[in-house]
């Protein structure tokens, strides 16, 4: 047999024959044209024949330690990157746990697209080994879900789903294949998907209601905005600081929109909401006219909903998903579109405005309701913030993950650059941060990534370090280290009688240790002075780095508003 | 009432009361058929929506991939037909029974040695009236399925997919 025939190629024919080509090679050479670079994953069973061909494919495999790492490191690589992230994972097990992961990017509106393995096709529904009904598990975590029953079908529902997952409102797609439809080898020409409805772009806002929203604007006398992820999304930073100096209106933020907004500009109010700063929330309240451009009004962010901007004569709400509008708050103008298509037409269409009065409202507001904690000689969190943001570089990443630590990383805030602070806002999803920061430090090796951790949420993935070693991810670890489940003990404290039930760790890992035996470089910190050598001590390791921080077992976060209260009644750290 | 306007795929169904059942509303009733153009299923529904906005219906099968077109046909006052099945014993009065049974919109389905089963067809309230007749009845049991509906541009051949209710007498 000569070379060309091995290639696919007859010497008795001029044309090339059929390319003869199993499921699991459709799919990887579909997901090639597709762009993708890195794939999440964790082989087993049901995935095995994509397993065979990927060696073969340019397509960079990470091996991680558990599948809810792989999806929330397809997750953080897409918020990183702005692309898709992908995650596979084989059938039964394997699928379901993805689906924290898949929920916590679904959620944030991360686009993100999920391979499993299934059992044959002959053998669903009969209970096969390690056979699960994924597509009915993650039905309500995914935007859209496919189950493939022939290989000709495969290359276009991957590109199908990684159009719906990163266009309108990004979301999670999966793809769930059947081992035998990875093995099934096809020739010829792929089968297209006829849909009969074409992919619907949210149809732009009228120009009356535009103008509308530019009149409420134009008119206002105490003008406020908050912005979202949708202003990061549709990376319209740049709109949206225009628009705010434009119009002189101050803005705040949510957690997932920590960043659209430079923090030194003198009108960043910060974090809105249920952990917001006193001063943002005093001016949602207060406020005559509330633009809210790129987020739902959601319950973290509006508090008592009849108490949330209760002065305001109107409230604009844009958003790129048309349900999110007048779901709970019922906003007089509500524009379904793209925050950086409304962003500029706002521009446009909207006069210059100073509003002096209002500014000194609000920054003596700043003044009267600082962001404040206790020196008491222990360890403050936001001391080892503070030195962690002032030994970042503008371009570093940081990647909170949930609890006490994702607000005081949120609040303490000091980047001015988009796109570099990263959260499980939505799901709130414990043991987001460490695999999330991986995902993100593979879109860009040559960005230094930060993973903000308590201890509660970092044992839940710690078995991630071995990927970051083994796969030389040099993530830089920072563990708040209270011995509890920090804002759980908080809300009992504040919220729940002062009765504390079941928040103590009393054992916890030595991490100098437990990051030793992954291999990763370990250091503690116990005092304000130690941080400084500690911080550059990780940095200047080329690998991971894990820093344990024990800071004061009874730090809290203030500002909070009290469940059932509106966002002027927010509590303030009692001891200054 | 809803037009909805889907592919027809597999686990088309369970996509959209997956997506109603998320979103906390309470499917009411639902009939299925193959619509005018191939390829396409209409979904006729009725759904109650709570304390939530009646527009989310709409707007969040809008986003199933899968989902065409979704319509309020609410005002176009779309036909219910609703069915039930009756079992009466026959140790009561037999005039009475027979008088019953001669009824408009009531159907001899089975006579059995010890009752007989009817069917009673119409609208909801036209239903609503005659069962309550025919429970002055020695009834035994009762099945009363969810309404079937079509308006225009409608369902075609619908068939019922509503929950029963079944109750003894």
């Amino acid at each position: 047999m000569c070379a060309t025939a091995l290639l696919g190629f007859d010497d008795n024919q001029r044309e090339p024959a059929p390319a003869r080509r199993c499921g699991a090679e459709i799919l990887l050479r579909a997901l090639e044209a597709e762009g993708v670079e890195v794939i999440f994953g964790l082989p087993g069973g049901a995935n095995l024949p994509i397993y065979q061909y990927l060696p073969g494919s340019p397509i960079r495999h990470i091996l991680v330690r558990h599948e809810q790492g792989a999806a929330h490191m397809a997750d953080g690589y897409a918020r990183a990157s702005g692309r898709v992230g992908v995650c596979l994972a084989t059938s039964g097990p394997g699928a379901l746990n993805l689906v924290t992961g898949l929920a916590t990017a679904h959620f944030d509106s991360v686009p993100v697209v999920a391979i499993t393995g299934q059992v044959a096709t002959p053998t669903i529904g009969t209970d096969a080994f390690q056979e699960s009904d994924v597509i009915g598990a993650t039905m309500s975590v995914t935007k859209h879900s496919y189950q493939v029953h022939d290989a000709r079908d495969l290359e276009a529902v991957v590109h199908e789903a990684f159009h719906v997952a990163r266009t309108g409102r990004p979301g999670a797609v999966l793809i769930d294949i059947p081992k035998d439809v990875q093995q099934q080898i096809v020739e010829g020409e792929p089968a297209q998907i006829t849909r009969l409805r074409p992919h619907r772009e949210p149809p732009a806002p009228s120009q009356e209601l535009l103008m509308a929203a530019a009149r409420s604007l134009a008119g206002a006398r105490r003008p406020m905005i908050l912005a979202g992820r949708g202003v990061a999304i549709a990376q319209a930073q740049a709109a949206l600081l225009a628009l705010a100096e434009h119009i002189d209106a101050p803005v705040g933020t949510t957690l997932l929109g920590t960043g659209v907004f430079p923090s030194s500009h003198p009108l960043a109010l910060g974090l809105v909401g249920f952990m917001g700063t006193g001063y943002c929330n005093l001016a949602v309240s207060n406020c005559d006219c509330l633009l809210m451009v790129g987020m739902r009004a959601d319950d973290r962010v509006t508090c008592r909903l009849d108490g949330f901007a209760p002065r305001a004569e109107h409230i604009i709400h844009v958003n790129i998903d048309p349900a999110e509008l007048g779901k709970t708050l019922a906003a007089d103008c509500q524009i379904a579109a793209d925050a950086g298509w409304t962003l500029e037409a706002l521009i446009k269409e909207t006069p210059e405005r100073r509003h002096p009065t209002w500014r000194r409202q609000v920054d003596e507001w700043r003044d009267r309701h600082p962001l404040r904690y206790p020196h008491n000689g222990r360890l403050q969190p936001q001391e080892v913030l503070a030195a962690c943001y002032a030994h970042r570089l503008p371009t570093d990443i940081v990647v909170a993950d949930v609890g006490l630590n994702q607000i005081w990383a949120a609040t303490s805030w000091t980047g001015d650059e988009a796109g570099t602070f990263l959260n499980s806002g939505g799901a709130g999803t414990m043991g987001f941060a460490l695999p999330a920061a991986l995902g993100a430090q593979a879109a860009d090796p040559g960005r230094r990534v930060w993973a903000i951790c308590g201890e509660g949420g970092f044992v839940m993935t710690l078995q991630e370090l071995a990927t970051a070693v083994e796969a030389g991810l040099p993530v830089k670890v920072v563990i708040l280290n209270n011995g509890q489940l920090g804002m759980v003990r908080q809300f009992q404290d504040d919220f729940y009688g002062g009765v504390r039930s079941e928040i103590e760790h009393s054992v916890i890992p030595n991490f100098q240790l437990l990051g030793s035996a992954f291999g990763c470089f370990s250091v503690a910190v116990t005092c304000q002075a130690e941080l400084g050598e500690a911080l550059e001590a990780a940095m200047a390791h080329p690998g991971p780095a894990l820093v344990e921080c024990r800071i004061d077992p009874e730090a809290n976060v203030y500002p909070i508003v009290p469940f059932g209260g509106g966002l002027a009644d927010f509590m303030e750290c009692p001891s200054t | 009432m809803i037009l909805v306007r889907v592919e027809d795929r597999s686990g088309v169904l369970q996509r959209v009361t997956n997506c109603l059942a998320r979103r906390g509303f309470h499917l009411l009733s639902c009939s299925v058929g193959q619509g005018p153009k191939p390829g396409l299923l209409c979904l006729w529904l009725r759904v109650g929506t709570g304390p939530q906005p009646p527009d989310q219906v709409i707007k969040q099968l809008s986003k199933l991939i899968d989902v065409v077109s979704v319509e309020d046909r609410t005002e176009t006052d779309p036909m219910e037909w609703v069915t039930a099945l009756v079992e009466i014993r026959r140790d009561g009065d037999e005039m009475e029974l027979e008088a019953a049974l001669q009824e408009p919109g009531v159907q001899v389905v089975r006579r059995l040695k010890d009752s007989v089963l009817a069917a009673v067809a119409g609208t909801p309230e036209q239903v609503e009236v005659r069962l309550g007749q025919l429970r002055r009845l020695p009834v035994s049991d009762w099945v009363l399925g969810r309404p079937l509906a079509l308006g225009e541009g409608g369902a075609g051949q619908a068939a019922a997919v509503g929950n029963r209710q079944v109750s003894g007498s």
